[in-house]
């Protein structure tokens, strides 16, 4: 094994990892407002990247207008999830809103896959993006790179907003005590459009940046998705620090096992998380009994 | 065992004694009986315990690949076989619950289904056991004694005999002083912590108990297909358990059972229209949750009943 394939490895893990810290940001700031698991975030991702193939190859063929594109449509599309369906299911216990994700997720992937087809469809990698770039010790492709530098100002601005705006500091304080905003006269159902909104966004950023390295196809996010979660278990439920330290962890535990020992390479997070629960429960930065 | 509980095991065995005569095909029947089991077992951990795993599949998968593997590379013999997947899944779910169990909530939720997702890709990578992506093939019906059980008439009702001790030891467990702790658990967890109760012992040996049911239902469902398909391991199948307890009605301990008659059918008619079954799931699961939470057994008992007491009140008042 020489070590121009071992620094590939990492590089590659970092790119999974990417792909597995927007997704978990999504994931995070859902569950720390509504308290439940968002089983459509995978199919979520993969109607981005799907959205990213129709724009480029129907509509305008322009990778960039798809990277900006996609995720307001996204966004929008999970406000209206929110205002249309989640909504309702408030006042029950948060299991009923999970299944009903669950059952989301099945229609989604179906109906992409009747649209479609279950084979998947090509996805080239952007015209402006292709070719390597010399790091010095090794040869990279430039769009993977680009992929992490949008990925990393991604999470920089989601942390910008959380933690320096006002409507950043009312979501912040949702995700500790609804009923307290609620009882300060902020109306709490527009934060709920509004997180649903961001977090699908997220995830459909993750879809469109996704589109040229992955195979397009309906089961994309499902897969993904089981990896996610592990991600916010092991970085702690509703921290967004979490979720980026749990899933640059996961992507890097995958890239060493596929070097290592290939056929267990994706059973290795799930022991690992394993081992990791036994230790400390609550995940990395995750506090105790929170939404629990 | 309250009269009510018995009189419908009762007439749940005499419908299913009939049931070849009038099911579509006898496989199809069969498949319903096992998915039955599935569903009822189930019930012990979501209905009357209140945790929602979603992680069920991998018992019933580990189970189904034991049955197969013992079969075939072992020793031809179907009781050997539904003992050692019955062993194997209780084993895994004491695995998995012993880890999952200390968290509650979503967290154990995404722990069980983290686990399930490990058995699918151990099952899946491991091609030289378990046949991955094809699914294990050529899993034997050997005779059981004096049975020859490969007729599907021979084969569901010796599975129909198995299924009915399994529900009777099912609703014992759940009118035993295990299946009230469990009810006091899940209504009011810190309440019964506080009289004394372990939580986390009495929940794992519910889920212990429902994993070992959930491997003989897969044991059996090996022995029907003849073969093990691999996504029988996948975490879509247990979000199919899940709605069928939800749409037949959770812990009303034949409520699973409704679900789970209702579920298969609905799915046998509709593939034959359509390959899109997984779109009409979804869609089923979506109004399971708007509009139909009480589930149908649910639905009958606070709806039906009430106002047909109420009807034949008004037409037989009671004479005072």
């Amino acid at each position: 094994m020489n070590l121009q394939f071992v620094f590939m490895q990492l590089f590659n893990g970092l790119i999974l990892g990417s792909l597995y810290v927007l997704l978990a940001l999504g994931l995070s700031i859902i569950f720390g407002m509504l308290g439940i698991i968002n089983f459509a975030h995978g199919a979520f991702f993969m109607l981005g990247a799907y959205a990213a193939y129709t724009i480029t190859s129907y509509i305008i063929p322009d990778y960039w207008l798809a990277l900006i594109s996609v995720p307001i449509l996204m966004a929008a599309f999970g406000s209206l999830c929110e205002i249309v369906l989640f909504r309702r299911l408030y006042d029950l216990p948060p299991l009923y809103i999970m299944l009903l994700t669950f059952g989301l997720m099945l229609v989604l992937q179906d109906a992409a896959r009747l649209v479609f087809g279950s084979m998947g469809v090509p996805f080239g990698t952007p015209k402006s993006l292709t070719g390597m770039v010399n790091l010095g010790f090794m040869y990279y492709p430039s769009y993977r790179l680009f992929l992490i530098a949008v990925t990393s100002c991604a999470a920089f601005a989601v942390w910008l907003f959380l933690s320096k705006t006002k409507l950043g500091c009312i979501i912040r304080a949702g995700t500790d005590n609804p009923k307290m905003l609620e009882a300060l006269g902020i109306n709490i159902s527009r934060t709920m459009t509004l997180v649903v909104g961001l977090g699908t966004g997220l995830a459909g950023l993750a879809g469109v940046l996704a589109a040229p390295i992955q195979n397009v196809r309906p089961l994309m996010g499902m897969d993904l998705l089981v990896d996610c979660f592990v991600v916010v278990v092991i970085g702690g439920m509703g921290s967004l620090g979490g979720s980026v330290v749990g899933g640059l962890i996961v992507g890097q535990i995958i890239a060493i096992g596929v070097m290592v020992w290939p056929p267990m390479a994706n059973t290795l997070i799930y022991l690992f998380m394993a081992a990791f629960l036994l230790v400390r429960p609550r995940g990395l930065f995750g506090r105790e009994s929170f939404h629990e | 065992m309250p009269r009510s509980q018995f009189l419908t095991l009762v007439t749940f065995f005499g419908l299913a004694l009939v049931f070849p005569l009038v099911a579509p095909y006898e496989a199809l029947a069969t498949e319903i009986l096992i998915f039955a089991l599935l569903a009822m077992s189930y019930d012990l951990v979501l209905g009357y315990g209140g945790m929602l795993s979603f992680g069920h599949a991998a018992f019933f998968g580990i189970g189904a690949y034991t049955t197969g593997i013992l079969l075939i590379r072992v020793f031809p013999s179907v009781p050997v076989a539904l003992t050692g997947a019955i062993c194997v899944s209780g084993l895994a779910a004491a695995f998995v619950g012993y880890a999952s169990i200390r968290r509650h909530g979503i967290y154990f939720t995404m722990v069980t289904l983290a686990f399930a997702q490990m058995f699918y890709f151990i099952a899946f990578k491991w091609t030289g056991l378990t046949g991955g992506d094809d699914g294990l093939q050529g899993v034997p019906r050997p005779n059981i004694g004096p049975i020859d059980i490969h007729p599907e008439i021979n084969l569901y009702y010796f599975i129909l005999a198995l299924v009915i001790v399994s529900m009777f030891i099912i609703v014992r467990v759940v009118n035993s002083p295990l299946g009230a702790t469990l009810q006091a658990l899940r209504e009011n967890r810190n309440r019964a912590m506080s009289v004394g109760y372990n939580v986390d012992r009495f929940k794992l040996v519910a889920f212990v108990i429902s994993g070992c049911f959930a491997g003989l239902a897969g044991g059996l469902y090996a022995l029907l297909l003849n073969m093990v398909p691999l996504g029988s391991l996948h975490w879509t199948t247990s979000g199919e358990v899940v709605v069928m307890n939800i749409t037949g009605g959770m812990a009303t301990l034949f409520g699973p059972v409704v679900g789970a008659v209702s579920i298969i059918l609905l799915r046998d008619i509709i593939s034959n229209y359509t390959d899109a079954w997984s779109l009409f799931m979804g869609l089923i699961f979506m109004m399971a949750v708007f509009g139909f939470r009480d589930g149908i057994v649910g639905f009958f008992q606070n709806k039906i009943m009430p106002t047909a007491a109420k009807f034949l009140g008004q037409v037989f008042p009671k004479k005072h």
